[in-house]
């Protein structure tokens, strides 16, 4: 006993001591480090590869969206009579405009791209499936409100393209049967295309959607950190695992049949048929 | 205690045990019973369903409520009847919301009579453009093509183009001629030239040139596929 001595083995720098001590002050008192790591070091499978990246693009180009759009706003005037020439000036007046706008337009068909590709890759992999269904569902929402931004943000530019392609957009939404014409009422507000509905689909564009994207990547991301990304269909662990499921399955659905349509082990008689009783 | 070890039960404990006795009817086990903390569950949903409604009614209604009302009309002077010659096809634009809007009618004078085709496609409205050498519409979106009084000859339209109501007054406003028939247009032959041409209520037809009520692009009037829209 009296031969064990104590080690320390914390960090010698007084820097990296404070800083430890403030994490774990704060830690302490909101869990922040606690969940950063949660959500941060987890367990991935081995077969992951490149493909699980795509998700993390899609978020990035999210995050790129937000900024680059909370920066335009700035300049972006939303109202029939300045649209147009509000654009041109971030375009070719303000410097590095062009670049912020470019980033914007571009970052938009990227995302859609990116998006597409990642859902294929949820799909082919069978990553949609128990116990992620809720995942794919949230990101099914998601694809959905990334599109409507795509429709929402076209219209901003207010040139002949724009405003003619939403048009036929929110025509497109007005053949949906019953309740088709309202919807596009309420998204143009009104019969036709006016100052209103540029103002609406600025709005629309700026904050509504936004926050139901960011409400919905969180969820996404919640799901994906308590439940793990998925292995590869090539994964042996996965293959193994499913075949054992599906054995187990199979094994479930003979107990579960009827006593006379039970497979019989084969040293045993079967039952022979009864005839109905009380027939003639 | 050293009475109690003697009792002959090996010294176990023998005294009342929690539960032992006669279970007394707990009125908080009755689901029916409402307990406090139900009562202030209920309070506070309640009053968080009044506010959430509080905000959203209102809003939703502000942003609702205002954008599905009809479109109002109204007669549309176009300028005298000599701006539109026998056998010519005027194009003037009529009231539209925004500039790019574009709404236009094409006001066409054949046979001492006028029509007024509403230049919106009938497939997802974007503007038509009349070509004079052909005498034919076509929508530059879609292909869709359109003969000279607007029938669909080609393309995805589901029915012919939109018309608005014509009439023909004399500068102090007395109704000279009106459009009875689509078919037939406004009858020109008892107007003078300065008589002013109105431009009214647009509506919809089908093939044989019948009205009936607007519809927006997309829309048959006739077919199975007219029942889709029933408000």
């Amino acid at each position: 006993m009296a031969t064990k001595t104590t080690k320390d083995i914390g960090p010698k720098n007084p820097v990296v001591k404070v800083g430890d001590a403030t994490l774990d002050y704060v830690d302490q008192r909101s869990g922040a480090k606690t969940g950063l790591s949660w959500f941060l070091f987890r367990n991935v499978p081995a077969e992951t590869s490149w493909f699980q990246t795509l998700g993390f693009t899609a978020l990035t180009l999210f995050g790129l969206q937000a900024v680059t759009g909370i920066f335009l706003a700035m300049y972006y005037k939303p109202d029939p009579n300045s649209a147009y020439q509000s654009i041109d000036s971030i375009t070719n007046e303000v410097t590095w405009g062009w670049l912020v706008r470019g980033m914007h337009k571009w970052g938009a068909s990227a995302m859609i791209v990116v998006v597409f590709l990642h859902m294929g890759r949820v799909f082919f992999f069978g990553a949609y499936k128990y116990p992620r269904e809720l995942t794919w569902v949230t990101g099914a929402l998601l694809l959905i409100l990334t599109m409507f931004m795509g429709l929402t943000g076209y219209l901003l530019v207010w040139d002949q393209k724009a405003y003619w392609a939403t048009v036929v957009a929110v025509n497109i939404t007005a053949s949906a049967p019953v309740v088709g014409p309202y919807i596009a009422d309420i998204l143009r507000a009104g019969p036709e295309f006016g100052p209103d509905t540029l103002a609406r689909f600025y709005s629309i564009h700026m904050l509504v959607i936004p926050i139901a994207i960011a409400t919905f990547i969180g969820l996404h991301l919640f799901f994906i950190t308590k439940l793990g990304i998925a292995e590869p269909p090539w994964s042996k662990r996965r293959m193994t695992v499913e075949r054992a499921e599906e054995d187990a399955r199979r094994a479930a659905e003979r107990e579960r049949l009827p006593y006379g349509r039970r497979e019989v082990p084969p040293d045993v008689p079967a039952p022979q048929p009864t005839r109905a009783e009380g027939g003639p | 205690m050293a009475e109690a070890q003697g009792d002959g039960n090996g010294g176990r404990y023998t005294g009342p045990v929690a539960g032992d006795a006669t279970p007394e009817t707990d009125p908080h086990d009755d689901p029916a019973y409402i307990t406090r903390t139900k009562f202030l569950s209920g309070v506070a949903l309640v009053t968080g369903g009044v506010l959430t409604a509080a905000i959203l009614v209102p809003v939703v209604g502000f942003a609702v409520a205002e954008s599905v009302q009809e479109e109002g009309w109204q007669w549309v002077d176009v300028g005298p009847l000599s701006d539109y010659p026998d056998g010519e096809v005027g194009s003037i634009a009529v009231s539209g919301p925004s500039p790019e809007s574009d709404r236009r009618a094409y006001v066409r004078h054949k046979d001492g009579a006028l029509i007024a085709i509403w230049n919106r496609c009938a497939h997802l409205g974007c503007p038509v453009a009349y070509s004079a050498g052909g005498d034919v519409y076509s929508c530059p979106c879609h292909g869709g093509a359109y003969d000279s009084i607007g029938l669909v000859t080609a393309g995805p339209p589901p029915r012919p183009l939109d018309r608005f109501d014509v009439k023909i007054v004399t500068p102090d406003g007395k109704e000279v001629a009106k459009q009875e028939q689509p078919a037939n247009g406004c009858p020109t032959n008892g107007a003078k030239p300065n008589d002013r041409v109105l431009v009214g209520r647009p509506f919809s037809i089908d093939e044989d040139q019948n009205p009936y009520e607007l519809k927006g692009p997309g829309e048959p009037v006739t077919g199975v596929l007219a029942n889709l829209y029933p408000f």
